[in-house]
């Protein structure tokens, strides 16, 4: 809406315009008269242009005048013009109805809604509220519903007992009237300068979300988020606007104004959230400074609303199975290949008669679950009265993993309460407190090439049996002498112990069994409490105590075993682990908005302190405990002094002082301007530079408020925002700018097997540390097109410099670590596009929305002669690293061997020639890769690696579909990636007799079988397999189909009699449907380098039943 | 805010301007360096390790052909200036003498007793030119670093000649053995592995080998090996031990045992764990070279199931086969599948002859933590039989003719029969056979062929190039933006 203030209706109005939009004569009028004329664009959009000539004519008399023709009418509310929708649909009623119903319709805060639309549902018969908000309404009779609306307000059908009705419409969410949540702040979105996603409570509500990154996934346009693991309670890798710094990249949360550290954030339940605001551009984000390069997560919980208590459920049931299996030798085909394989490599065959092996064990399916539960229940209460407010909740999840379900299941319990009271009109107090408790018990190695029943599902041999009950076998190694560690199922049969493929792969179930009952556990309360005073109208004063206190740890109870010949523990052992965190901020700022005439302000200034990283841990470990199951364990059984290892820690405090300032102006919502400022002093670093300042300004421009903009049909809003910013990193190690003395440098120099201590400086300090500065330049436009179409758009450029990092000094320094400087730099560019689509025609209702986000990235500097370096890297295997940063690739890109084909015969090896005629690969033979010979030496040497791959992918999008007719609704959202490949580390390396997926039966096994699958070879010279190469690479776009969802709300007569306010039922499914050409188990993997595949834990799909209702 | 509020408090860390204020903490310094002997990197790279992968009786072996690359690249000669175990070697050399030299540097102000002092000093200096000797060893062309660098000049640093370290090594070894307060001999089983005047001697005799100083060689070791071989030196304690299989136990008892010269020490006791492999104080050897997958019967040798590392070659086989030494060098684990005793996983390079010297057994596994990280076996760097066979090696070349009679045959002899063998005439190539018999898996056969010229000839099958191969590459990472220029047989300078 538009305000204008203040001359007065007496004003006597001269005017001349012909073929001029409405929208210019209404704001001439408004100018000459001095008195606010409030409309909705959208509205005046509908009307069209006009001709008029008058002079010295009362405003009232101008007006109708003005509108004669319009299908628009006004009325006059005090000092303003409203301007409403004709009134000509809405006809006198009959006569012969029976019941007079009225009552008065006001906002949320109780003002007046003068013009609002009663209508009784179905009909046309209806009326508008009068000046005052009161109306009055002859209904048919006693089973009609009546429905209130008024532009910029959400609707509502109510029905009515008696003759009075009081209702209350809260703002509707329009483009035009949304507000976000900025730092320490709300603004309208209207006149938002910087680039920010939103996700609000009705974009999630009965969604299946149990942590909040999958809230963000999809949803906002420039946020990557990759699952980590598809075990219940796994968090999510987040990424804004790409990859920002060589260390961590994680975003800052801020929750209610609680600064939560990323691995915290899992506390929250999704159906307390509010709404999340993601600050992707440094002009928003610098309102947080030294800690929001990575981007800033402002996430909101509902609050209550005065009125009536309302009672709100959501939940739902279900049950999960895994969506995808590998397609694994069995054994027939394993013997077979085995035997190739040895055969090749001189040896000979290992196994007499594959055939008599049959089709053997299928190791997953032992482990996969098909029917795991999966629940969430939330029950709230809110309401409140003038005084104060209130929103409560409970929640309880309760989730089984898909794979070895004994040990991978999370609960978490949550209860919230936020509050607000009215100590005297102008002072107000409040507190926001949320609490979880979770339980959650683990594989384990969730992406790990070294073990856990996933990797050992998928290397195992299908040779050896689930269960051993061949006597033979029992009375040979490795049964014999073993008997009293081996483990057994409920009959006491011995689960197989494989002696073909061994180290970290273990029988599953035997696996399964030495980690029954073992779990963790968290305790997390996160909460403020504030003060806030409005002395004066426009003056806040607002002071926030924030505080985020953790407790966790573990309980492991590891039996005797003997799983093989190397997971195979001398003693039992009972550790408990404890750990506790506190964090805390204080903050005060004061604010100041002033609208005089056009011209509005607002000012903030802010002070804060924080500190986070108060923790402590300790644990504990009982070994020989007299146990053999962990319910039996307990550390009231005092082993003896040597069985008892124990271990502790502090972390070191980290502390933040700040200081900030904000200023807005906007002219008539057409010119917009914002700059930030903030100074932030770090303990992580010295006298020198404790201190960084980020400053930002962004501008905006609504060409669709000028008077020259024509009247149109097409574009009915327009802005223009760009900004620029610098934000800060101080993510680096505590005291790295002071020369400390590393301890733990221990020696064994006596007999008596102890190590003595020893110390000696750790790396060179670098007093000169100073933070890392992201430079952000953005520019994007917002439009509303044919009344229903929404465009935003964003490009920027991110510029991260001075990179903290611990550069690489020479190692005949003798350092026990590398100094940590301000070194490298990387640019992001990047595109975003999101678009809504809203639609009704009559009952039918449609929402569509969809984003698509590119970017690019690029490392610009490592420092000067500096090659390449690791930090960060990702390595697999023996293969050691297989990504690597250098400038001008993105950051950790895949470095790794070409191939070009296969040697189909010795000819093709022999004429494989350097310059001086040499063979590149003399050894070679025929079934091995021709690799690549990068520089031309005619030598292959890991020289010859190139940039081949990026992990991270650059495309991201995600859609979302809601559609409702009548009491029906749908809702598909679906969600992907692209652009990344992903590297496929499935099988183990250094044991050659691992299985192998069913794509190695198309090896090569001889001339013209294939120039893509090397042959198979227990030497492999050439390294086929062992270097790392393209060969593992396989591209990671994906498309998922996340949700499908399909309601039901029961008619509103049938509930409101029996007091609810809505009923609503649901079935939907999550992941239904991934559409990839990967090979592996799911796409989407996250952890410090993105899509390395080592056996990841894969995305549950479930089909789930739920329930919503509001009483 | 006050300023206070901004002031990191590093629990449990102390800040360099607060540290070496009193003996406790000059000995953490003097340990500091000690601790640098016994290095293990992470990716599980030690001088031994190295050396035997590299020699021609051990091959790198492991689960495949890329499994701890850096010790396939030295038995397949691929290694790169970029890729191989001397970028750990080098790191390690280096992080001992920086240890030294501050220690050498703080030393002289903290207050603390007069004679321990003057120990540490000696200590210090010797340590320090017992990793220089490894590095010029091994790289030649190194930068001769004697006091801490500043992070200003780190990148101006030169290449010394390397003559001017070999006398700096044995400068600091001098001014070691010219320290009176350096002990002969050390009695408490407390500081067994602290360093004496017998281990100076011994070491500066085997800095004088490598210069073929043969008979300031021979004057060095006479004095730690005594008067007559075989018998006790009644100076520093020395005496060979009785049972050649006692010196690979790990038992206390065992440790620091009469023959023992110089000791890399492990521990049990330190709870290592695989966050970080370099921080044990195990010994990560014995996990390294037990056999793979090892599935014993009940009676059958007690092996851990390990991961196939540095396993002998045929040849070597049949080499030690009928030396009394064979049982207590090679496990032959081979043999007992053949006779239905155990089965094993046949690793990569697989022959089934493991390295009984340090397999890690059932018997000695830690109580505690990572069984793999934490056996509690000790290393030998120097042992009494080496300077036996050093010395009559200095001797044969400086002259003597090695037959009956001469010193040099009562030395070999002496080594031989502690083992039941008879005496033979301390030829060069007799006393070249006792050491690989002697010592085979011990570090030291590679180090002797490349210090003879030998190594063309023993590892030229394997892909040993003698116009390269005789000096390891400067570390790649230690030629960018320093003054650093590659060895010459590396394509550089130098």
């Amino acid at each position: 809406c538009l305000q204008i203030s203040a001359k007065g209706f007496s004003q006597q109005i001269t005017l001349k315009e012909r073929n001029a939009p409405l929208k210019k004569v209404l704001k001439e009028i408004a100018r000459q008269a001095g008195i606010s004329i409030v409309y909705d664009e959208s509205l005046l959009a509908r009307t069209s242009r006009v001709n008029i000539d008058i002079k010295d004519m009362p405003v009232k008399q101008a007006m109708n005048m003005l509108l004669l023709n319009q299908p628009v009418s006004f009325s006059i509310e005090g000092q303003k013009i409203v301007i409403q929708p004709m009134a000509a649909d809405i006809r006198p009623v009959a006569a012969d109805t029976v019941i007079t119903v009225s009552g008065r319709v006001t906002t949320e805060t109780g003002e007046a809604l003068p013009g609002a639309t009663v209508r009784v549902n179905g009909t046309n018969t209806g009326t508008s509220t009068d000046g005052d908000g009161r109306y009055s309404l002859k209904v048919p009779g006693k089973n009609s519903t009546l429905v209130f609306s008024i532009l910029g307000y959400t609707s509502k059908t109510l029905a009515f007992s008696g003759s009075s009705l009081n209702v209350q419409l809260s703002l509707s969410e329009t483009a035009l009237t949304e507000t976000v949540v900025v730092g320490y702040g709300t603004q309208k979105k209207a006149v938002v300068t910087g680039a920010i996603s939103s996700v609000r409570a009705k974009d999630l509500e009965g969604m299946p979300i149990n942590r909040i990154e999958q809230a963000l996934q999809g949803r906002t346009a420039g946020v990557t988020i990759a699952s980590n693991s598809g075990q219940p309670g796994s968090a999510a890798t987040v990424r804004v606007r790409g990859i920002t710094s060589f260390n961590n990249n994680d975003p800052l949360w801020v929750v209610d104004g609680v600064v939560v550290d990323n691995g915290g954030i899992g506390y929250l339940n999704q159906n307390d959230i509010e709404s999340i605001q993601v600050l992707k551009d440094a002009a928003s984000q610098a309102i947080y400074g030294a800690r929001a390069a990575s981007g800033v997560i402002l996430v909101t919980t509902k609050k209550g609303k005065a009125g009536k208590l309302t009672i709100s459920y959501n939940g739902y049931y279900g049950t999960s199975q895994p969506a995808r299996k590998l397609d694994m030798l069995n054994a027939t085909e394993y013997a077979t290949l085995r035997n190739e394989q040895a055969v090749n490599g001189g040896s000979a065959p290992v196994f007499a008669d594959p055939a008599s092996y049959g089709k053997g064990t299928d190791w997953q399916s032992t482990i996969f679950n098909n029917s795991a539960k999966r629940m969430n229940h939330e029950l709230s209460v809110s309401g409140g009265g003038e005084k104060s407010t209130f929103y409560t909740s409970f929640g309880y999840l309760d989730q089984e993993g898909i794979v070895a379900t004994e040990i991978s299941r999370y609960k978490r319990f949550n209860f919230r309460i936020n509050s607000t009271y009215k100590i005297t009109p102008w002072l107000t107090f409040g507190e926001n407190i949320g609490y979880a408790y979770d339980r959650s018990v683990g594989l384990g190695n969730t992406n790990s090439e070294f073990g856990g029943p996933l990797s050992s599902a998928i290397n195992l041999d299908p040779i050896t049996p689930v269960i051993e009950t061949d006597p033979a076998k029992l009375s040979a190694v490795p049964y014999a002498g073993n008997e009293a560690k081996l483990r057994r199922d409920a009959q006491g049969r011995a689960y197989g112990v494989s002696t073909i493929v061994a180290q970290e792969m273990t029988n599953p179930l035997a696996f399964i069994s030495t980690r029954l009952g073992n779990y963790g556990w968290s305790h997390n309360a996160v909460g403020n409490v504030y003060l806030e005073a409005e002395p004066i109208k426009g003056l806040r004063v607002r002071s926030t105590l924030g505080s985020k206190v953790a407790f966790w740890g573990s309980e492991n109870f590891t039996p005797l075993f003997f799983l093989n010949s190397s997971n195979n523990p001398a003693n039992n052992s009972f550790q408990r682990t404890n750990n506790s965190t506190f964090a805390w901020n204080f903050e005060n700022t004061l604010s100041y908005s002033k609208d005089i005439n056009a011209h509005s302000f607002t000012v903030l200034l802010g002070q804060g302190a924080y500190m986070d990283n108060r923790s402590r841990n300790t644990s504990v470990t009982f070994q020989n405990v007299p146990a053999v199951t962990f319910k039996e364990a307990s550390m009231n059984y005092k082993v003896t002094a040597p069985n008892r290892v124990s271990d502790g820690g502090e972390g070191v405090e980290h502390t933040i002082a700040s200081l900030f300032a904000r200023v807005n102006y906007a002219y008539d919502e057409k010119y917009l301007l914002e700059a930030i400022i903030r100074r932030d002093g770090s303990s992580r670093f010295g006298p020198n530079k404790k201190y960084g300042v980020f400053p930002s300004f962004s501008l905006g421009w609504v060409p669709s408020r000028e008077s020259f903009w024509p009247q149109n049909n097409v574009v009915d809003m327009l802005k223009f925002r760009g900004g620029y910013g610098e934000v800060g990193n101080d993510n680096i190690g505590d005291g790295a700018y002071l020369p400390t003395i590393g301890s733990g440098r221990n020696y064994t120099l006596t007999n008596s097997d102890l190590a003595y201590p020893g110390s000696s400086p750790n790396a060179p300090a670098n007093p000169d540390l100073k933070w890392e500065t992201t430079v952000q330049s953005n520019i994007g436009f917002e439009a509303l097109l044919f009344k229903d179409f929404t465009v935003e758009f964003d490009w920027f450029k991110k510029l991260s410099k001075d990179i903290l990092m611990y550069p690489d000094i020479p190692w005949y320094m003798g350092a026990a670590g590398n100094p940590a400087d301000n070194v490298g730099s990387m640019e992001n560019k990047g595109v975003e596009l999101a678009l809504t689509y809203r639609k009704n025609i009559g009952d039918f209702e449609f929402n569509l929305g969809g984003n698509v986000s590119y970017i690019k990235n690029k490392v610009t500097f490592i420092g000067d002669g500096v090659k390449f370096i690791t930090v960060g890297q990702a390595s697999f295997q023996t293969m050691n690293a297989i990504t690597r940063t250098e400038v001008g690739q993105p950051f950790n890109a895949f470095y790794m061997f070409k191939q070009m084909g296969v040697f189909q015969n010795q000819a093709e090896i022999d004429s494989y020639v350097g310059k001086s005629g040499q063979k590149i690969q003399p050894n070679a033979k025929p079934g091995d890769f021709r690799w690549f010979d990068k520089n031309g030496d005619g030598v292959i040497s890991d020289d010859d690696r190139d940039y081949i791959g990026n992990p991270t992918p650059n495309w991201t999008y995600g859609m979302t579909l809601n559609a409702a007719y009548k009491g029906f609704d749908i809702v598909v959202f679906a969600q992907g990636a692209a652009g990344n490949q992903i590297f496929q580390g499935l099988r183990r390396l250094d044991i050659m007799n691992a299985n192998w997926q069913r794509k190695s039966l198309g090896r090569w096994t001889g001339e013209g079988s294939t120039n893509s699958y090397p042959r198979l070879s227990i030497k492999d010279d050439n390294k086929n397999f062992t270097n790392p190469s393209e060969f593992y690479l396989e591209d990671g776009d994906y498309w998922r189909l996340k949700v499908l969802q399909i309601g039901y709300t029961l008619p509103a007569s049938l509930v409101n009699k029996a007091g609810f306010e809505r009923v609503r039922v649901h079935v939907m499914s999550e992941n239904l449907i991934t559409f990839t050409k990967y090979t592996g188990y799911d796409p989407e993997i996250g952890g410090g380098v993105l899509s390395i595949d080592r056996g990841i834990y894969p995305q549950a799909r479930t089909f789930m039943v739920g329930l919503n209702f509001t009483y | 805010c006050s300023e206070d509020f901004l002031e990191a408090d590093l629990k449990g860390t102390d800040l360099e301007s607060a540290f070496y204020k009193n003996e406790t903490q000059a000995r953490q310094g003097l340990v500091a360096i000690y601790d640098v002997v016994g290095w293990q990197g992470n990716g599980y790279v030690t001088r031994e390790g190295m050396a035997n992968a590299a020699s021609d009786d051990q091959r790198a072996g492991g689960g495949g052909p890329s499994d701890i690359n850096d010790l396939q690249v030295v038995t397949k000669w691929t290694l790169t200036p970029e890729i191989g175990p001397h970028n750990e070697l080098w790191r390690k050399g280096y992080a001992g003498i920086f240890r030294a030299n501050k220690l050498l540097e703080k030393l002289t102000e903290v207050p603390m007793s007069e004679v321990n002092k003057a120990r540490f000093a000696a200590e210090a200096k010797f340590l320090r030119g017992y990793f220089y000797f490894d590095l010029l060893r091994m790289f030649k062309n190194i930068p001769l670093v004697t006091k801490p660098l500043t992070t200003s000049e780190m990148r101006d640093v030169p290449q010394a000649d390397p003559a001017s370290v070999w006398k700096q090594i044995e400068d600091d070894i001098k001014a070691a053995l010219a320290e009176p307060n350096l002990p002969d001999r050390i009695s408490s089983t407390d500081d067994k592995g602290r360093v004496t005047k017998g281990t100076a001697h011994a070491m500066l005799g085997k800095v004088y080998l490598y210069q073929k100083k043969w008979q300031e060689a021979a004057a060095e070791f006479a004095l730690v090996n005594g008067t007559t071989p075989g018998q006790p030196n009644p100076t520093y304690g020395y005496q060979l031990l009785p049972n050649f299989a006692d010196l690979f136990k790990s038992k206390p008892e065992f440790k620091y045992n009469s023959e023992s010269v110089f000791e890399i020490g492990y521990s049990s006791q330190s709870n290592g764990g695989w966050g970080c492999v370099s921080c044990t104080e195990g010994n990560v050897l014995n996990i390294l070279v037990g056999p793979r997958g090892y599935n014993p019967k009940p009676g059958a040798p007690d092996y851990v199931s390990g991961w196939s590392f540095l396993v002998f070659t045929k040849d070597f086989y049949d080499f030690i086969h009928f030396d009394p030494r064979f049982k207590y060098t090679v496990a032959d684990v081979d043999s007992l599948e053949r006779n239905g005793f155990a089965t094993y996983e046949k690793g990569h390079d697989n022959t089934g002859f493991f390295l009984e010297k340090f397999a890690g057994r059932q018997s000695n596994r830690p109580g505690t933590g990572t069984m793999e990280l934490n056996f509690p076996q000790n290393k030998y760097d120097i042992r009494l039989a080496d300077t036996y066979l050093m010395e009559a090696e200095a001797l044969v070349m400086a002259g003597q003719s090695g037959a009956v009679g001469s010193r040099a045959y009562a030395l070999l002899n002496a080594v031989r029969a502690r083992v039941g063998l008879g005496p033979i005439v301390a030829t060069i190539d007799n006393i070249f056979d006792e050491r690989r018999l002697e010592f085979a898996g011990e570090g030291i056969r590679f180090f002797d062929l490349i210090r003879t010229g030998r190594a063309a000839a023993a590892l030229g099958g394997r892909g040993f190039d003698p116009n390269r191969h005789y000096v390891f590459p400067i570390p790649f990472h230690e030629l960018q933006s320093t003054k650093m220029e590659q060895n010459k047989e590396w394509g550089g300078n130098k």
